[in-house]
């Protein structure tokens, strides 16, 4: 088959059950993704706890383009294109901070934190016809839910809670595990370099298929230290007679709930350095709810992937940064839970917790992603299966309506590419406002 | 289970480390407090070691990145104390027991003896994919000082480090910053304590950070 991915769709790269290596591969598709997928649908751009107060800003990336995230005076959240609209500096190279302008530090032109230009020096060098008004920073459209900032340029998408759909609800219910708690982030990062396509990584974040395979040597470590019981149980065997189950949440966004797997969240994790102390600090100071506060130490069991670039798991918030075709970054934000009826010491142990995936497991996750992407770099093997559990008779309508399969299944594959080729189709006929 | 009988683990095996602590009883509110005291020691005016000093804990840490390099890690292990630690702090620009505060912080290693041995138990598991093919690691320290300290019990060693690592089919990657080694003395042997390794580009990604530093 002749397959032209420079010109012309998509389409014929993406059938029922199986897509086009070149997906993964080809740089010009790669590129038109970072203008028509990135910034053209919602896409995630910062938690609010990371700009806690008026006038703080953080420096992103919205695909390939630098952007800042400020909040203004009055707390509303803004996303500008971090590009000085006089010859194209980048104006801000912090990653955070709190400021009020951002000056250029070429010509010292100088932009408010919700865009607008507010000095130029020696302007009356620009004669008559100069107008301040029109050239503000490049602004996203930007809306939150609970907390996680959204940016796109495209003005024909509905609401972001609207849009977000199922993923909405299932967002509460991954945040109200300790009723009122806020969720912070700015506790630190694990930054996570893999040679290979940033797709690798989303498909993988909803893959219920891999983890005893993939994740053999965490599971034979447990085994070996701490005999059974211990963190990832569901993952033995044949998960397709287990009790989870991966779901469409609209939009490119895919959900695993192993929620039916755990008994008992704290019984069931993994360890974690102080664990014996502060679990007994917790008992004594929480009485019967030290229970439920040792519970949200743990993951939530949940995994809810929001395309294209935000994958919640478990207790952790991982951002795709794609840099190139087969060069991606994946920022894994570690998250405390704060509130006044929440012992600090459920976070003394959190943080201790999110280390033990990144150390144990994630490792050999990208290990694998970046063999497939030495592998799919063979022409001679065009195509990538995506056709587990399509015609098995397994797929229900379950909770929230949400197309549901046996957790092996590769619906949210299917369901990726089908979002993908929508937006790839949509083009990019948008200007920053 | 593959029980190594490497002459380089003198006598120690896979064995040890299973048999070890499967508790985590001494992470607690004043250990932290200590690893925070620690980092404003590490920012103090070092002393070149003395002959005597050399002779002890110059000599450990370069037997440690001899059993590193040679990948003898249940030996490696046996340096460490009972109450050990050791620390990779996830922020660069240290000391600065503000934002390297682990309690606070997530890090990119934070190992108490148990998981210290998980992770070890985990490298020998021969089925570690970030591992096959396991890296190798060529360890230089330099510039050994002794730490003025609070507590008189332990010896404070600060000195910098050079790291190159490599698997096979990847490049060669450099690791460089400095390290600290807090030593005391167990039933009359000089064990690591807590190792905490600043990494220059801690805030930057990292490309499969699986092996020992």
């Amino acid at each position: 088959m002749n397959v032209h991915t420079t010109t012309g769709g998509f389409g014929h790269l993406i059938e029922d059950r199986r897509v086009h290596r070149t997906l993964y591969t080809d740089h010009s598709i790669f590129n038109l993704e970072m203008s028509r997928i990135f910034g053209g649908t919602w896409t995630f751009l910062a938690h609010a706890s990371e700009l806690p107060n008026p006038n703080d800003f953080v420096r992103k990336r919205l695909g390939l383009r630098p952007i800042i995230v400020t909040r203004d005076r009055e707390g509303k959240f803004h996303g500008l294109l971090n590009r000085c609209t006089h010859r194209g500096a980048t104006i801000c190279r912090q990653d955070e901070g709190n400021a009020r302008r951002f000056t250029c530090p070429y010509h010292n032109w100088s932009f408010t934190n919700t865009g607008e230009l507010a000095a130029v020096p020696m302007e009356d060098g620009y004669g008559p016809s100069f107008d301040k008004s029109e050239l503000g920073l490049g602004k996203l459209r930007v809306e939150s839910y609970r907390g996680f900032i959204f940016g796109t340029f495209n003005n024909d998408l509905p609401d972001l809670k609207i849009h977000l759909g199922p993923a909405a609800a299932l967002l509460d219910e991954w945040l109200d595990r300790w009723p009122g708690a806020e969720l912070q982030l700015r506790r630190g990062q694990h930054k996570l370099m893999c040679a290979g396509n940033w797709k690798l990584i989303y498909d993988n974040a909803a893959d219920g298929y891999h983890p005893g395979f993939s994740h053999a040597s965490l599971l034979r470590m447990r085994k070996d230290r701490y005999g059974g019981g211990v963190d990832m149980q569901w993952a033995l065997g044949n998960v397709d007679d287990g009790l989870q189950t991966v779901s469409d949440s609209g939009n490119g966004g895919t959900f695993i709930d192993q929620r039916a797997e755990i008994t008992r969240y704290w019984d069931q994790s993994a360890p974690m350095p102080g664990e014996d102390t502060y679990a007994r600090v917790i008992r004594e100071r929480l009485g019967e709810k030290g229970e439920a506060a040792l519970d949200v130490v743990m993951g939530s069991g949940m995994n809810l992937n929001i395309f294209p670039n935000l994958l919640i798991i478990g207790n952790q918030i991982q951002v795709l940064e794609p840099q190139s075709v087969n060069q991606t970054h994946i920022n894994w934000y570690a998250t405390a839970l704060v509130a006044d009826d929440l012992p600090d010491e459920v976070n003394s142990l959190r943080m201790r917790l999110q280390e033990d995936f990144p150390s144990f497991g994630e490792p050999d996750d990208l290990a694998n992603f970046e063999e497939c992407q030495a592998g799919l770099e063979i022409e001679e093997v065009a195509w990538v299966q995506t056709g587990r559990h399509l015609d098995t008779g397994r797929e229900y309508i379950g909770a929230k309506g949400m197309l549901t399969g046996p957790v092996s299944d590769e619906l949210p594959l299917r369901v990726f590419w089908q979002e993908w080729l929508k937006r790839m189709e949509y083009g990019n006929a948008w200007v920053a406002k | 289970m593959n029980i190594t009988t490497d002459p380089m683990q003198g006598g120690f095996t896979l064995e040890d480390i299973l048999r070890d602590t499967l508790d985590s009883t001494y992470i607690d509110d004043a250990y932290y407090a200590k690893l925070r005291n620690d980092m404003v020691e590490w920012e103090g005016k070092g002393t070149l070691l003395s002959e005597a000093e050399r002779h002890v804990y110059e000599a450990l840490i370069i037997e440690e990145n001899w059993l590193l390099d040679r990948r003898a890690f249940e030996r490696w292990y046996q340096l460490y104390s009972r109450k050990c630690v050791y620390w990779v702090p996830a922020v660069g620009d240290l000391p600065d027991p503000v934002r390297s505060d682990p309690q606070r912080q997530v890090t990119i290693a934070f190992d108490d003896r148990r998981r210290l041995g998980d992770r070890i138990v985990w490298l020998r598991t021969g089925v570690a994919y970030s591992q096959l093919p396991p890296s190798y690691t060529s360890h230089i320290s330099t510039a050994f000082v002794r730490m003025p300290s609070e507590n008189k019990s332990e010896v404070k060693v600060r000195s910098q480090f050079l790291i190159q690592e490599m698997r096979a089919g990847h490049e060669i990657q450099t690791f460089s910053g400095w390290m600290g080694h807090v030593f005391v003395e167990e039933d009359g042997i000089t064990k690591i304590d807590r190792k905490v390794v600043c990494l220059l580009d801690a805030p930057r990604s990292h490309h499969n950070m699986t092996f020992l530093l």
